[in-house]
């Protein structure tokens, strides 16, 4: 296939066909057999505040107009500034330390994860370790605010409640789910 | 249509103005029929077709995004309802069409003789271009008859830009094939 290029006459004759292709006349009275058939829309408050953000609008100002405004605006950034220098949050979310922690004195299991919402119930990043000197399996982690759902998994086959938590949920599955609520910038033990 | 006097009416529609929405219909009828035509072969059932794409865009204009033009979503719905109308008659999205010779424009300024040939070859890549694979027709339509861009080709026919490109650039191909050595000879 030989390359062609838009001055090529072939390609100019197949574009002008296309171009020129004849159109079925559409029914005359199309329009309001569509119209007809429909209901005006009642827009949603949301619909109506949404359409008021997006409405373009126009405005003009002068530089003497503007200047509170631009000023108001330096304060406002330089408060700001100030603002943020203390502790950073992690992705604008604050996080808070959380320790986990599973009784085992016999070290009766082999292997503990802590699966939760906060981490998919993914078992490959939360394996526990074993505290030889208390007999318990602990992991400490750092959790944004807000109430997490979680549960232990024994041996990578056994799900076991936190007996320690609060407040547990069903899973629907017939298991229930330990919840650990965050909300402080203090570190938080189970 | 002006894309920002096409935007307020949309607004308009969906601040409950429902017969702001027959510029639309008027506007776009023509290639949302002719497309159910192509598809079909039959007016009565075409228009059908054309209408329920209407109500379906009436329907969904909340979903629209005005910040891009509404003909690549028009024509993305008219080809969904196309595509569920052959499935639900076991049928391929298939082309059907009269004889393109006999519905062949000129513009009157040509002698018999050249206007005559031109129908009949204008007429049989016209046939042949009917006749393609519609997701090469379609492209080749958006793309030369409504000048659409290869974003807007992608929107209206869901796939990426670079699958528009390869559609529109293969469409052209198979014309090529098909007439190249009439034309090279000419």
């Amino acid at each position: 296939m030989p390359h062609r290029h838009n001055g090529d006459p072939l390609d100019a004759n197949i574009m002008e066909q296309i171009r020129n292709m004849p159109e079925r006349p559409v029914p005359a009275d199309f329009s309001a057999r569509v119209m007809s058939g429909l209901q005006p829309k009642k827009p949603s408050a949301w619909m109506r505040f949404k359409l008021w953000l997006t409405k373009p609008r126009s405005f003009t100002f002068t530089p003497l107009q503007a200047a509170p405004a631009l000023a108001c605006a330096l304060v406002l950034l330089v408060f700001g500034f100030y603002q943020m220098q203390g502790p950073s949050p992690e992705n604008g979310v604050r996080l808070t330390s959380v320790r986990f922690v599973m009784d085992d004195a016999g070290k009766q299991a082999t292997s503990v994860s802590v699966i939760g919402s906060f981490n998919d119930w993914k078992t490959e990043e939360s394996s526990m370790w074993y505290d030889q000197k208390n007999g318990k399996w602990v992991l400490e982690a750092k959790l944004p605010p807000g109430d997490h759902e979680y549960v232990f998994l024994v041996d990578g086959n056994r799900l076991v409640p936190d007996p320690q938590a609060a407040m547990t949920r069903d899973d629907g599955f017939g298991n229930k789910n330990s919840i650990l609520f965050v909300n402080g910038d203090h570190e938080q033990h189970i | 249509m002006d894309e920002r006097y096409e935007t307020e009416i949309i607004r308009d529609v969906l601040q409950g103005n429902m017969q702001r929405f027959e510029k639309l219909v008027r506007e776009y009828q023509g290639p949302v029929f002719n497309l159910m035509f192509r598809t079909v072969n039959d007016d009565n059932v075409a228009a059908d077709l054309a209408q329920e794409t209407f109500f379906k865009a009436y329907s969904r204009l909340e979903t629209f995004d005005t910040t891009k033009r509404f003909f690549p979503w028009l024509y993305s719905i008219g080809l969904n309802v196309a595509r569920d109308h052959l499935r639900s008659r076991g049928r391929d999205f298939h082309v059907y069409m009269e004889n393109p010779s006999v519905m062949y424009r000129d513009d009157g300024v040509r002698d018999e003789q050249t206007m005559v040939e031109e129908r009949l070859d204008g007429g049989k890549m016209l046939e042949f271009i009917q006749q393609m694979a519609p997701k090469y027709r379609e492209a080749l339509l958006l793309r030369f008859k409504h000048g659409l861009s290869m974003k807007e080709i992608g929107e209206a026919l869901d796939i990426t830009v670079s699958g528009a490109k390869m559609r529109v650039s293969r469409g052209l191909d198979i014309v090529r094939e098909e007439f190249g050595e009439v034309s090279d000879a000419s």
